[in-house]
């Protein structure tokens, strides 16, 4: 029986010792954590936000860390794969704000899992960014008030009219010098899946807020390989422009057909990267415009992406269509510390004061900032390629107001 | 038949009963032994996916139909949770008999005109119904919340207490579990069951005997979808915001994989294959395309070596170790395993 006890006080005291270890661990670094696809189907996307969070992570700690009020703290990166999977995710999601308690987390890519992850991080007070445009559908300034229900929760991509708002006339602005006419007449082409339903509404908006004629929107079923049916039907409406929207991976499998097809004079490709058009050796004998979210990496008018994309493929992140994804993450670890540093403090109501109030000075934007519905506003990045194979690029601001 | 009949004489209904609440009994320790949040989560959602999988089970294991379309039947539960949450602000505990009555309700839809055709006709059927539901809730505009879905506020309360929080809602999940596999028991051993039997093992005679075979079929359909139903309004519940993709045809595929594995005969199959499936990769570490592949070559080694499922076949080597060990003496254990089997036939 002695013995027993005696065992048992051991086994308390070793137990006591290495708790109070880690507790000394913790009262220097600050916890952070990103759950994203990094295997499954949307692992193109998904992996990008590991990459770029990691990147600032590693940026801030090289450079000696956060100072919060007198004490300078290190972060510490939790990552964590969502097998593109709800359950998992929620699992991570669990495992990370109550066994890990961390102080934020970053992710996912898919806007329903942010949406289910955020029931978790919010009654938690963990400052949650993710960069789903979607999340306006619950977004406003009710919700992220002080005891709001998504008080804590930031979206770290521009509402969607202005990201749509900047694309079309980014798009229509660089293609009609190259067609050499005006363009009267678009027709998209879009997976019909949440995210695709989603955008299409804004995008087509925007389009006519253009003065396009936008006389159908053709939806295909997700994992689409042949697209000639689609294609077919476009081609039949005449149109200027056919617009492949919104799935990178999609839209370069229909992209071929289409000049096979000789559907249109001119196209767009949402969300392909000038990169993977140059790496992929991609020609067309007519223009085709390409727009990345937000700032492409391939060919860029931005000074500040070229030394951001440099640093991000230099630390290990493969080239892929949707890279650039990872600036909807990156930007805001920093933007994060620096709310910290602000705040003085590690509390998640002043830090959400601070992130209210600040104006970050990042790769997307030399000022970032959070309106009432903590969404942010920045330009997007469109390119053109030309028959003969040169590209340009602009940055479009997005317009002030949403079009009717 | 005849041996499973003559076994099924000599031992009690409760003994093939027994080993699943001995397994829910362990299970319901689990909070007590300190696991991670993580373990706790992924053990919810298992349990949620074992009360549709004891539906499956009376459909694929008493009447040997299948169907791929089961996690509409789900999604019916998980919509109807989360509509009459936001539209009637009807709570956890009345949306659980009404989910499952217009899953069941859903269920005899699809089931009248899909059970005129059997095999694998209707398993085509069922997968159709799968896809078109999800394309009916994606374009269902603000009513089915489109492609985007829908967000339930309502807590989940036990007697005035929050009960939202993982480990109540893990014991709620279990008590689930449990009402799920004493329902399924209770069919497999009713006149209903044995109805069932007879129609999987032989539905021509069946029918020479009186037994309304399209009937009963459809009512096998629509008591798979009361579980359905069930664990819909328990997954609304735990995820708190669900979309079409969530009950597409992917799902029920695991599903179908899930019974085919743990095994649709035996009370304690869907137990096991619900937690083989949801835990594999976590312990083993495998991404998606690794856990398919291991579904798959488990999928063909079942069939193959263990038809009735990895339950039943680890009942059969016991029986056959324990033989081998003890010779003759050694009947009576091995057959109290094999009355279990018989029993739930």
């Amino acid at each position: 029986m002695r013995s027993l006890l005696l065992r048992g006080a051991s086994l308390a005291l070793c137990l006591a010792a290495s708790a109070y270890q880690a507790a000394a661990q913790d009262a220097d670094t600050i916890k952070i954590g990103v759950v994203a696809a990094e295997s499954g189907a949307f692992v193109s996307a998904g992996h990008t936000l590991p990459a770029g969070v990691g990147l600032a992570v590693k940026e801030i700690n090289d450079a000696g860390g956060v100072k919060v009020g007198d004490k300078t703290y290190k972060i510490e990166l939790l990552k964590r794969d969502d097998r593109t999977d709800i359950s998992t995710a929620i699992a991570a999601t669990q495992e990370l704000v109550r066994d890990d308690k961390v102080a934020a987390i970053f992710g996912s890519e898919s806007h329903d899992f942010t949406l289910a992850m955020a029931k978790i991080t919010q009654p938690a007070k963990v400052i949650h960014f993710a960069g789903n445009s979607t999340l306006a559908k619950v977004l406003n300034p009710q919700s992220v008030a002080p005891g709001g229900e998504d008080h804590y929760l930031f979206q770290s991509e521009p509402q969607e009219f202005q990201r749509s708002g900047s694309t079309a006339r980014g798009v229509l602005s660089l293609l009609t010098p190259l067609v050499g006419h005006p363009l009267k007449k678009s027709v998209v082409i879009v997976g019909n899946d949440a995210t695709g339903q989603f955008l299409t509404s804004y995008y087509v908006k925007a389009l006519k807020a253009e003065g396009q004629e936008v006389p159908e929107v053709i939806s295909y079923p997700p994992d689409t390989t042949d697209f000639s049916p689609f294609l077919t039907r476009a081609k039949s409406l005449n149109p200027d422009v056919v617009h492949f929207w919104y799935n990178g991976d999609s839209t370069l499998t229909a992209l071929p057909q289409a000049l096979e097809l000789g559907v249109a004079p001119s196209y767009f490709l949402f969300g392909v990267d000038p990169g993977i058009w140059k790496e992929r050796g991609l020609t067309a004998d007519v223009p085709v415009a390409m727009s990345c979210v937000p700032i492409c990496w391939g060919e860029s008018s931005n000074a500040n992406a070229k030394a951001y994309f440099t640093n991000y493929f230099a630390a290990g992140a493969p080239k892929g269509v949707t890279s650039s994804v990872s600036l909807l993450y990156y930007d805001y670890v920093h933007f994060l510390a620096e709310a910290w540093e602000k705040a003085g403090s590690l509390d998640p109501d002043a830090t959400v004061a601070a992130l209210e109030t600040l104006h970050h000075k990042g790769v997307v934007s030399d000022d970032l900032s959070f309106n009432s519905s903590h969404q942010v506003t920045h330009a997007t990045e469109v390119c053109a390629a030309a028959p003969g194979g040169a590209i340009t690029c602009a940055m479009q601001q997005p317009p002030a107001d949403a079009p009717n | 038949m005849k041996a499973s009949h003559t076994m099924k004489n000599r031992a009690s209904p409760f003994a093939s009963l027994l080993p699943a609440l001995l397994v829910i009994g362990v299970l319901v320790l689990v909070p007590a032994l300190g696991p991670s949040n993580r373990t706790l989560s992924l053990a919810i959602s298992a349990g949620i996916n074992i009360v549709a999988l004891y539906g499956l089970a009376v459909l694929f294991g008493q009447t040997g139909i299948l169907s791929m379309g089961h996690a509409a039947l789900v999604g019916v539960g998980a919509y109807v949770a989360a509509i009459l949450a936001r539209d009637a602000g009807i709570g956890f505990w009345v949306a659980l008999p009404l989910g499952s009555l217009l899953a069941a309700v859903a269920a005899a839809i699809v089931g009248v005109p899909s059970l005129r055709v059997s095999g694998h006709h209707f398993v085509i059927m069922t997968f159709a119904f799968g896809q078109l539901l999800a394309i009916v809730l994606t374009n269902g505009g603000d009513f089915t919340g489109a492609a985007t879905g829908l967000d339930l506020q309502l807590p989940v309360t036990w007697f005035g207490r929050d009960a939202g929080e993982l480990v109540p809602y893990y014991f709620i999940v279990v008590a689930f579990v449990a009402i799920s596999a004493i329902a399924s028991w209770a069919i497999i051993n009713s006149s209903y069951g044995r109805t069932l039997r007879a129609i999987r093992e032989n539905e021509k005679l069946a029918a020479s005997l009186g037994i309304n075979v399209g009937r009963h079929k459809i009512g096998a359909f629509v008591v798979s979808g009361l579980f359905a139903g069930v664990s819909g309004v328990l997954l609304a519940y735990f995820f708190r915001h669900i979309s079409p993709n969530q009950f597409s045809s992917f799902p029920s595929i695991y599903l179908a994989l899930m019974v085919m594995i743990g095994g649709a005969r035996l009370l304690l199959g869907p137990i096991a294959g619900g937690i083989l499936v949801s835990f594999l990769p976590e312990m083993l570490n495998l991404d998606p395309v690794e856990s398919r592949i291991l579904y798959g070559v488990c999928l063909i080694a079942v069939i193959l070596l263990l038809p009735n499922g990895l339950i039943a076949g680890l009942l059969q080597g016991l029986q056959a170790i324990v033989k081998a060990a003890f010779g003759s003496r050694a009947e009576t254990p091995a057959a109290g395993a094999n009355n279990a089997s018989g029993a739930r036939r």
